[in-house]
């Protein structure tokens, strides 16, 4: 009542000032009219709505994908015996993650104050309960398990169990958070999320190991399984950019996407093997391939959504 | 509670767009744009957070001496279009806060106490119908007219309607009769006349069924819209296997290269 | 109107809404019934859905009526008399006609004067034209033997007066004995003048002037037609896009002779379904707004040498010997006494005198170009909008400016009170006055089939607004105050004025009217010595005991027990024509209203429109006159003679019968009579700031029709105000065809601007073949359609559409030619 009460009011105020409403007059393509039909459907105009996600969800996806990885890359290396600080970096990296995530995540609610409505019922189906489920685990415990570090660290506390018990739970629910993103998108209506929905939760995996990683490289570590990981996981990005060309989704976010995901970091990792600047060009591009990637699949999501031949069965 | 239904039968209507208004009026929707949009008569052209019903406005050539109704000249067939209440409903579904629930009328109902603005409904909707309306955050769409159905009265749509184009009631009942009433219309020779819901596929039927003239997709009627969540098998196992692999990758890279060098230099 | 008025006695629609549904063929033209009577187009559908009744509609657009009807005939804006002429003559050429209907009841078989000239001999002018005044003398009309009634002109053919009283008709002539040849055969009866008038309206004519293929003409008038009959009825209805042409009473005429030949009038599913506009337009001629009537069609007195005088000189010069107008004394008597009350006295004449007189041309656009030579002071606007819904919009809006102060009573801030804004040097003082809707107060409408509906109010009006009522209730007391002594101040002492506030049902009874002695049922129960009082004649019966306007309990067939039809809550008017002369339904199909033999009455499913106990086999007592003087099978009760008129011998301006001429502005030579292209009778009202195309002009090759559309309302003040409306149809736009596009280089969506010789918009270029460009003597038309809902106010504002307009009148109801005239597109650069 009141929005619309306000709204009016405005228009009122505005035709008052300069005799005219503004938001009028679109031109429509075409003379005469496209025709209603089989062909292009209801004068071509779209048959589902696009998403209405900002940028805050990309970015969100390619932080938590970044920092669930993250989780999972400390327990790799605490299992194997690895360098306690780079142990500590990946579950800080990962905790840090997940407290920038939840932010972006409620900033682009509608109604950000309501988040916690979230959490009112756990919905397996709807990949968007689990992942905030998912989300609200991952904060919690890779919190616990970076207080636990720390305290440790400073009180000499015997919280290793409780570090160690939290780190795993933090890396389960990492998994969760590096490749549930892909099953929100792909179990959608949208044509080109659905169409690839057996490859999207892999590639979103794929590309947030790669992020993970190169984000440990740059902060200086040198543990060869990380370029090793960046590697194995730019090498599946080539195959997935073969795979989504196939098919037919085109658009220069994604080619720049999956060039600097796939064959750049690549390249530079087995040509420049020993240069350690070719190893930070690497990180740097699998992380902005990363970050591409996730708005590339949001905006394809939106022109997807605009062209109502695939729901309509017309190609 | 028996499940209610709407049967709008687009040769019964006349393009008034009384639905619309009274809609509006009864649910104090605000505009939504004043765009003109040059196709045909209709300015409305999708449904949306604003917009619960739409009237299309399906035009062709006129031929002389053939008006609308004559058998083979859908010229201008116009159609309310109007959430379908899936049987399945997409929406429902994909909805993380319990916002959207199925009511004792079978009806697919947005509380808007309940709903943050995810904007996940509309992603999930095969048939383009829910949407986030900007400045308030929310998703809207019909509401099948909850507060009246609770009152026992018919949708305000419904009420309007000067043609009786848009049946309301008992939804097995309005089932039968759209399939009578194609019957009758192939024995007036209007051969291209058909009930669209789907019943054949995820979607499970429809509780706002249409009968229209002509090929459904010139209303942007999907002819095999899917309900998103029978992908959710296919999404998970992919998930699956892009966790195990990164587990396996990880242990695997980790384990092959030991414990060698990693320190910060 | 009157050319229902004069061919049926009654200028209102003939049936009702609801019984469309019984048709097995309508006619739709010259509306679009589905656009602008969404309502009562569910009947139409239900015509066609229940008995596989054939709609048909004739509109230069494919709209939203057509695109529900079997058959849309495209024509020519302004053509439609050759094609209702050519059905006439497709009727009689191919005896379709109701031969057992026509006889009886209408005067075709009535021998016409030895003098009078048909326009095939005249070149498209009637007998009787005088090229000085401008007009018909109608003597040379009249039946052959029948005197004219009064020296000098008749009634109905004074320069002064509109058409209205004529809604009534038949006042003109002494019509006792017309001569009659039962036969047909005399070569001056009607009927066979009529069939040599319309022979030229063949289909090929049709082809010719209206670009309507003739086959395709064939086709529906072989379904129109067939459609009638003993077993079957089919109807007619039409709205503006009839009337507003400068033809367009004999338009209706035309419509009116059809129907007649084919006997469907007074019966179920025929009849002539006139769709009224704003929700009480019929109600506002009923109790009339306009200049020329008093409530229930009853003439405004004249102020000149020959119609001067007193009482008995009035109702000697109005009164029928025969007929139901035979009863004039008696309603105007009763109106004087509801007017003066006791002021009102036989020795005063009951204040007769006190009645304003029509002292010239008060039309509505006669004052409004007096205003614009600066002859008016002030002007009241109530419920009106004309700076954007009246023709030649500058140059009202510029008579606006003559005006010393303008008085808008509106919901909204109209166009017309605001139109200074717009206007340099303007003194006028305005002062707008928030006006309650609809639903903010209480009272009747009378919709388009007669009928009136007591509406509650439901809420109380915002701020100050307030009613009509109380503002007039008050505006009167207020006058009434500073009534001087002056004799000129009279009428205004003499008012009876005693209004309590803002009440309407006092004032819905002192319409139905009351007698010295209590209550009365109905107007039969009127005199003419001052006993009784009534506020409007025909709505007498409207308060019988209690407010039948508010019932809502329908009943049978035709919803009786809801809302009340004038006259005496009969439905279908003539009913009495569903049976044959000896009183037995035609069919039992189509049976209505009957003679029940055992009851010595007449009965059915409607209240008969017929003297209730009057045997069919009655001879009519020529000694009683009135309505005992007509017979048991005379169903026009209001005509003196009985019969519906194919031929009307007096009474309207234009000609006895109907004949086509071309529009004010037209490119096309009048194919039918070459050397008269317009109507003779019309008035162009030509000046500088009202100038008009030549016929042809190049200048402006196209036609120009406009119209509505569902989403707004007229003016657009009440629709470009609400958001729910605006949306839907947020722009001006002009409708063209691919062809005309093509031609004017202009693509979908353009900015076109539009000029006719008064003035250039701009609109939105709708580019659709729903528009068609047509083939008519050899060229191709192309037709630019408008709606004209748009203005500079509001949530969604346009250029005014009916700037282009000219001022014009038809010469019966002085009615504007909105629907066809020239213009010419181009793109905006
Ligand atoms: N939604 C809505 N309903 C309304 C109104 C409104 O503004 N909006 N207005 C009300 C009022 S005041 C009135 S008077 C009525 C009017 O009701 P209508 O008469 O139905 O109104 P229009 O749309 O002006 O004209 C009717 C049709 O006449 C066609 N036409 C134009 N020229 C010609 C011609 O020369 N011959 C023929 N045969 N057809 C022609 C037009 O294309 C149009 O389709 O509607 C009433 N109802
Ligand atoms: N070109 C062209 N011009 C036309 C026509 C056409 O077809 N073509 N059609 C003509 C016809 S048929 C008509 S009827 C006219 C209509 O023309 P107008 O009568 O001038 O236009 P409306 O917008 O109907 O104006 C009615 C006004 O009354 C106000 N109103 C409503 N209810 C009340 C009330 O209870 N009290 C008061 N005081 N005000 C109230 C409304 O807000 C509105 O401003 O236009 C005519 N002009
Ligand atoms: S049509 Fe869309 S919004 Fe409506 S119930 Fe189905 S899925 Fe939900
Ligand atoms: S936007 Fe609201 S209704 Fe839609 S899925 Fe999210 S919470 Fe549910
Ligand atoms: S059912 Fe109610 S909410 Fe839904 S479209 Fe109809 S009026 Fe609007
Ligand atoms: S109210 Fe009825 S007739 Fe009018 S547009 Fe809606 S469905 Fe069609
Ligand atoms: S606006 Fe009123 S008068 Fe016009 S169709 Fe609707 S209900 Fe009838
Ligand atoms: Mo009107």
């Amino acid at each position: 009542m009141k929005a619309t009460e306000e709204r009016l009011d405005e228009l009122r105020r505005q035709a008052e000032r300069t005799g005219r409403v503004d938001a009028k007059g679109i031109r429509a393509a075409g003379a005469p009219l496209p025709e209603p039909g089989a062909e292009h459907g209801y004068y071509g105009l779209p048959l589902l709505k696009p998403p209405v996600w900002t940028w805050e969800i990309p970015l969100y996806f390619f932080v938590g994908g970044a920092a669930g990885a993250s989780a999972m890359i400390a327990v790799a290396a605490q299992v194997s015996g690895a360098d306690e600080t780079l142990v500590r970096d990946a579950r800080r990296i990962a905790a840090l993650g997940a407290v920038i995530s939840t932010p972006l995540l409620i900033s682009d609610l509608g109604r950000p104050e309501r988040f916690l409505n979230m959490l009112r019922v756990f919905k397996p189906r709807s990949p968007m309960s689990v992942g905030a489920w998912t989300l609200a685990a991952f904060g919690t415990l890779t919190g616990a398990t970076v207080l636990a570090d720390e305290l440790q660290r400073r009180t000499d506390l015997p919280l290793t169990f409780v570090s160690n018990a939290a780190g795993a739970g933090a890396a389960l629910s990492g998994l969760g958070m590096a490749t549930y993103t892909g099953v929100l998108l792909g179990a959608t209506a949208i044509p080109v999320w659905a169409e690839n929905v057996n490859m999207l939760p892999i590639h979103f995996a794929a590309s947030a190991v790669a992020s993970a990683s190169s984000l440990l490289e740059l902060c200086g570590h040198q543990h060869r399984a990380l370029p090793l990981l960046a590697s194995g996981a730019a090498a599946y990005e080539v195959y997935a950019t073969r795979e989504v060309a196939r098919s037919g989704v085109t658009s220069t976010a994604l080619k720049a996407a999956s060039l600097l995901s796939g064959p750049i970091p690549l390249a530079l990792r087995l040509l420049g093997i020993r240069s350690k600047r070719a190893r930070r060009a690497a990180a740097l591009a699998s992380l902005a391939g990363s970050l591409i990637t996730r708005f590339a699949w949001v905006e394809a999501g939106k022109v997807s959504a605009r062209d109502p031949r695939v729901p309509l069965g017309l190609m | 509670m028996t499940t209610t239904g709407f049967l709008t039968d687009s040769t019964l209507c006349i393009g008034c767009k009384a639905c619309e208004v009274a809609c509006k009026e009864w649910n104090d929707v605000p505009d939504d744009g004043f765009l003109w949009s040059g196709l045909s008569y209709d300015n409305t052209l999708t449904l949306g957070a604003s917009s619960w019903r739409h009237v299309k406005f399906v035009e062709h050539q006129p031929r002389t001496g053939c008006g609308g109704n004559a058998p083979g000249h859908s010229t201008w067939q116009f159609s309310s279009d109007v959430c379908k209440h899936c049987g399945n409903a997409g929406c429902l579904e994909a909805c993380p806060t319990g916002s959207i629930v199925r009511t004792e009328f079978g009806s697919v109902y947005v509380q808007p106490d309940v709903c943050n603005g995810c904007g996940y409904c509309v992603v999930a909707c095969p048939f383009g119908v829910i949407d986030r309306r900007p400045d308030d955050g929310r998703a809207f769409k019909c509401t099948f007219c909850y507060d009246r159905q609770k009152a026992g009265m018919e949708p305000a749509c419904a009420k309007a309607c000067p043609t009786g184009s848009i049946l309301f009631g008992d939804l097995d009942k309005l089932q039968r009769r759209g399939e009578e009433r194609v019957e009758q219309l192939h024995a007036a020779g209007m051969d291209d006349a058909s009930l669209y819901n789907p019943t054949d596929t995820s979607v499970g039927g429809i509780h706002a069924m249409f009968l229209i003239r002509g090929d459904s997709r010139a209303y942007n009627l999907p002819p095999k819209p899917e309900v998103p969540t029978t992908l959710l098998p296919r999404a998970w196992t992919a998930a699956g296997i892009g966790a195990a692999a990164m587990v396996i990758g990880s242990l695997a890279a980790f384990a092959m290269c030991g414990s060698g060098r990693s320190a910060k230099r | 109107m009157p050319g229902l008025g004069t061919t049926f006695g009654r200028g209102g629609a003939t049936t009702a809404q609801q019984d469309l549904a019984n048709a097995d063929a309508i006619l739709i033209m010259g509306s679009s019934m589905a656009e602008n009577h969404p309502v009562g187009f569910q009947w139409v559908i239900e015509a066609r859905e229940k008995s596989g009744a054939k709609i048909i509609h004739v509109d230069p657009r494919f709209n939203r009526t057509s695109a529900m009807a079997d058959y849309w005939l495209p024509l020519r804006a302004g053509s439609d008399i050759v094609f209702l002429g050519a059905m006439i003559n497709y009727t009689l050429a191919n005896d379709r006609w109701f031969r057992d209907y026509v006889i009886p009841y209408t005067n075709a078989s009535t021998i016409l004067r030895e003098d009078f000239v048909d326009t095939e001999d005249l070149g498209g002018l009637f007998s009787g034209w005088d090229p000085e005044k401008k007009q018909y003398d109608s003597e040379t009309w009249l039946y052959d033997g029948a005197s004219a009634k009064s020296e000098g002109t008749q009634p109905g053919m004074h320069e002064n007066s509109g058409g209205h009283g004529k809604d009534r008709s038949g006042e003109a002539q002494n019509l006792d004995h017309p001569r009659r040849d039962e036969t047909l055969q005399h070569p001056r009866c009607v009927f066979q003048v009529m069939k040599r008038h319309f022979a030229r309206y063949t289909p090929r004519m049709v082809e010719e002037v209206c670009g309507i293929p003739a086959e395709r003409f064939i086709e529906v008038a072989d379904i129109f037609t067939a459609a009638s009959g003993r077993e079957k009825t089919a109807a007619i209805c039409y709205a503006v896009g009839w009337t507003q042409h400068s033809t367009g009473v004999q338009t209706i005429r035309a419509a009116a002779i059809l129907q007649l030949l084919l006997g469907n009038i007074g019966r179920p599913g025929g009849g002539i379904m006139a769709l009224r506009g704003h929700a009480s337009i019929q109600g506002s001629t009923d109790i009339p707004t306009l200049y020329d009537i008093l409530p229930g069609y009853l003439p405004m007195p004249m102020h000149d040498a020959e119609s001067a005088g007193d009482l008995a000189a009035y109702i000697k010069k109005n009164r029928s010997p025969k007929g139901w107008w035979y009863n004039l004394d008696k309603y105007i008597v009763s109106l004087l006494k509801a007017y003066y009350g006791d002021a009102a006295t036989p020795e005063n004449d009951f204040g007769f005198e006190w009645l304003p007189r029509l002292t010239g041309d008060h039309s509505y656009f006669g004052y409004w170009l007096d205003m614009a030579d600066g002859a008016l002071e002030g002007l009241f606007v109530m419920g009106q909008n004309p700076a954007v819904g009246s023709p030649n919009g500058k140059l009202e809006r510029k008579a606006l400016t003559k005006l010393k102060w303008l008085v808008v009573r509106d919901l909204v801030e109209t166009e017309t009170a605001t139109f200074w804004k717009k206007e340099e040097d303007c003194d006028t003082e305005v002062f707008f006055f928030p006006a309650a809707s609809h639903v903010e107060k209480a009272g009747t409408f009378t919709n388009t089939q007669r009928m009136l509906q007591w509406r509650e109010q439901a809420v109380e009006p915002p701020g100050e607004a307030r009613s009509e009522l109380s503002f007039m209730i008050e505006l009167g007391k207020m006058m009434k105050a500073r009534a001087t002594e002056l004799n000129r101040d009279a009428p205004l002492r003499a008012l009876a004025w005693d209004y309590a506030d803002d009440d309407a049902d006092q004032v819905l009874r002192e319409i139905h009217g009351k007698s010295r002695d209590g209550a009365i049922k109905h107007f039969g129960e009127l005199k003419n010595d001052g006993s009784t009082s009534c506020g409007c004649w025909i709505y007498s019966g409207v308060y019988d005991g209690e407010n039948k306007a508010l019932k809502r309990e329908p009943r049978g067939r035709y919803g009786h027990g809801w809302g009340y039809a004038w006259p005496l809550d009969r439905r279908i008017l003539y009913n009495r024509a569903s049976a044959a002369p000896d009183g037995t339904p035609w069919s039992e199909r189509k049976k209505l209203v009957w003679w029940d033999e055992a009851k010595g009455e007449w009965g059915g499913d409607d209240i008969p429109d017929f003297t209730r106990g009057k045997r069919p086999d009655f001879a009519g007592d020529e000694s009683r006159g009135g309505d005992e003087a007509l017979r048991g099978d005379a169903p026009f009760i209001m005509h003196p003679d009985g019969v519906g008129w194919l031929w009307v011998a007096s009474g309207l301006k234009d000609g006895p019968l109907p004949s086509h001429y071309e529009p004010l502005e037209s490119n096309l030579p009048n194919a039918v009579h070459p050397r008269q292209q317009s109507n003779p009778a019309s008035n162009r009202m030509e000046r500088p700031d009202n100038a008009y195309a030549s016929s042809p002009d190049a200048r402006f090759p196209y036609v120009l029709t406009t119209y509505r559309l569902t989403e707004h309302h007229t003016s657009g003040a009440m629709s470009r105000t609400l958001s729910h409306l605006a949306e839907l149809q947020p722009e001006l736009f002009a409708e063209i065809s691919p062809e005309l596009a093509k031609e004017v280089g202009v693509a979908n969506g353009d900015v076109i601007k539009i000029s006719s010789a008064r003035a250039e918009i701009e609109a939105r270029a709708l580019v659709t073949g729903r528009m068609p460009s047509l083939d008519v003597q050899g060229r191709r038309v192309h037709q630019v359609g408008l709606p004209y809902h748009f203005g500079g106010n509001g949530l969604v504002t346009g250029d005014v559409v009916n700037d282009l307009l000219a001022i014009s009148e038809e010469p019966n109801v002085r009615i504007m030619e909105a629907k066809a005239l020239t213009c010419d597109v181009r793109r905006k650069c």
